[in-house]
């Protein structure tokens, strides 16, 4: 059975691991995820009196795993988009984006495939700081479900601040400029779905976010959030059984959608959709032939 | 197997393109001559689908394909002018990654890929990274990479451009066996002697519109009754324009210090008979000739018109 790789994913791991950047990229991720665990154990050590100590130290080795997964989480959020930045603007750069779109590749395809491959260097780093991840389970109550579940959430990140890149790399002739408004993109998304649940909040002097609280579903943040609490304390961010709030605080369905891991998952469904979109958004954009109706020729 | 019809490109109030007709037959090797500007790197970006048209049609063979569709892209090779190629990735991963681009496994690729690079001289660089080639290589293996895919129609956007004599002329070489092949290729070139010694039809194109198009020696035929005459004049160069002016079938071209280019005078007699009537109104001339038919004297015709 012949298997057709997508050819710009093979070209683009080719080059990649062949350049001394992406070594020290590794190195360099490799370094943060050591920081953050000297940080924390940092922390752990703070929290006891002296080295003969009663205090109950290990319990405080919980914070381990929040603590690695959210330096990782930073990393990939301005990883990511800076890698699919420069992407098709980078290709307009070095003057190999015209040839490439002469091809049978569709533009969807040209996306997807920038998209996937920087998924798949960014998983390289996930995988190199696997090691100094496992450190965390010294502490026990976490399962190997819940890395797994991990990594998911990075390649979900991955792939959403990815299509975020590659939109803006598609709109923008340079590649710097794309990087700053995929940056400026990212922020506008955290803020933007806050503001339906503020204004609804002004609006009703404080009684009632309504159904504004389903924006937050786009979020990536409150995504985050709701997974962590998940792993680590196994309730939602809405608290058990949506008890953070009462039923006329928010609306019928933001109520039910609180209880459990539905919120988690209908919030990762938007965030894929989200992507979707963008990158949909982004062949669109790269299409020359966008707009024109295929016409048949009669001769 | 290339018919363009009625092709036009706008951009806000000016054209590009105007309303270009075309047909270039199968097995042609076709020169897209025209100064800076007159439109021609638009009509074949366009025919590529690197650009959407403001109206007109583009055939391909027998295709009905619409322009910018996979199946017209499958049957189109295009080497632009300026290309740029990436780090770090060798000849044969270069070929590779460009036939996956039309379909192509692997397998395949290989056994093609060694043929095209021993047709372009480049077998022995397989393994050799793209980026360290020199420009008249990289223009080469750009030239295989269009052909991995069997295209129907080769299109070259200034190929000779900035190579170096030898790489010119490798180029040159590789063009015409292409076409001894039986591809069509269409040739887009400011190299008139080039462009004359390899094509068998020409097109002219000037602000945006075809002035000509058609086998070489059809149009020198066609405008051979206006093949232009180089009188060398030393003195009472005004007289001589004025008379040369007043004459019904003369056209003065151009007046340069010593020499006026006329074009007309009808037969070589009637030429004759003119000169003797220009030295009987007391001008001298040191000498006259009739301009050798040639495509730069053809394009310098055809776009001062």
């Amino acid at each position: 059975m012949r298997v057709h790789i997508n050819p710009i994913v093979k070209k683009d791991l080719q080059v990649t691991a062949r350049s001394m950047r992406f070594g020290w990229g590794v190195f360099a991720y490799e370094m943060v995820l050591v920081l953050a665990f000297l940080l924390a154990m940092a922390f752990i050590q703070s929290q006891s009196n002296s080295i003969y100590s009663d205090n109950n130290i290990y319990s405080y080795f919980i914070v381990l795993f929040p603590v690695l997964a959210i330096a990782q989480v930073c990393i990939v959020a301005l990883t990511v988009p800076i890698i699919t930045a420069s992407s098709i603007s980078g290709e307009r750069e070095r003057q190999t984006f015209d040839i490439m779109l002469t091809t049978c590749m569709s533009p969807f395809s040209i996306v997807v495939g920038k998209v996937i491959s920087a998924v798949i260097r960014i998983l390289f780093f996930v995988v190199a700081g696997m090691p100094i991840m496992a450190l965390s389970f010294i502490a026990g109550g976490l399962g190997w479900s819940n890395l797994f579940y991990f990594v998911l959430t990075i390649v979900l990140l991955s792939v959403l601040s990815g299509s975020i890149g590659i939109l803006c790399s598609a709109l923008c002739r340079k590649s710097i400029t794309a990087v700053i408004l995929s940056f400026a993109f990212y922020f506008v998304i955290y803020f933007i779905t806050f503001v339906p649940m503020i204004l609804k909040f002004v609006w009703t002097k404080g009684k009632s976010a309504g159904e504004s609280m389903l924006f937050l579903l786009a979020n990536p943040f409150v995504f985050f959030e709701e997974f962590f609490m998940q792993i680590m304390r196994g309730e939602s961010l809405f608290g058990t059984a949506g008890s953070n709030f009462s039923r006329q605080e928010v609306g019928f369905l933001t109520y039910h959608l609180s209880q459990g891991k539905t919120w988690l998952f209908l919030s990762a469904a938007c965030l894929f959709v989200l992507s979707l979109v963008f990158m949909i958004a982004a062949a669109w954009k790269i299409n020359p032939m966008h707009g024109a109706v295929g016409k048949k020729v009669r001769k | 197997m290339l018919y363009i019809n009625n092709l036009t490109k706008n951009y806000g109030s000016f054209t590009a393109v105007n309303h270009l007709t075309l047909h270039i037959p199968e097995g042609d090797l076709f020169g897209f001559v025209g100064p800076n500007g007159a439109g021609k790197t638009t009509t074949i970006r366009i025919v590529c689908g690197l650009l959407r048209a403001s109206g007109g049609l583009v055939v391909i063979g027998d295709s009905e394909a619409p322009i910018g569709s996979r199946e017209m892209k499958r049957m189109i090779g295009y080497v632009p002018d300026f290309f740029g190629v990436y780090d770090n990735l060798k000849v044969r991963e270069y070929m590779d990654m460009y036939g996956s681009m039309y379909g192509m496994y692997s397998r395949d690729i290989a056994k093609i890929s060694d043929d095209l690079l021993e047709l372009v001289n480049l077998s022995d660089k397989k393994e050799v990274y793209v980026d360290t080639l020199s420009r008249g290589m990289k223009q080469r293996l750009c030239v295989a990479r269009a052909l991995l895919h069997n295209p129907k129609l080769l299109i070259l956007d200034e190929p000779s451009s900035g190579l170096d004599p030898r790489a010119r002329v490798e180029m040159k070489e590789l063009l015409k066996n292409l076409h001894s092949m039986g591809k069509t290729i269409v040739i887009s070139s400011h190299i008139l002697s080039e462009l004359s010694e390899m094509c068998t039809s020409i097109g002219i194109m000037n602000r945006g519109q075809l002035i000509t198009a058609g086998r070489i020696e059809d149009i020198m035929q066609q405008l051979s009754g206006g093949k232009r005459i180089h009188v060398q004049v030393i003195s009472d160069m005004e007289t001589a324009v004025r008379f040369l002016k007043e004459q019904a079938n003369v056209r003065v071209e151009s007046v340069r210090e010593n020499e006026i280019i006329i074009s007309g005078g009808g037969t070589d007699e009637e030429v004759s008979a003119l000169i003797g009537r220009l030295i009987q109104n007391e001008v001298v001339l040191t000498g006259f000739y009739r301009e050798e038919g040639s495509l730069e004297s053809l394009f310098m015709q055809l776009t001062e018109m």
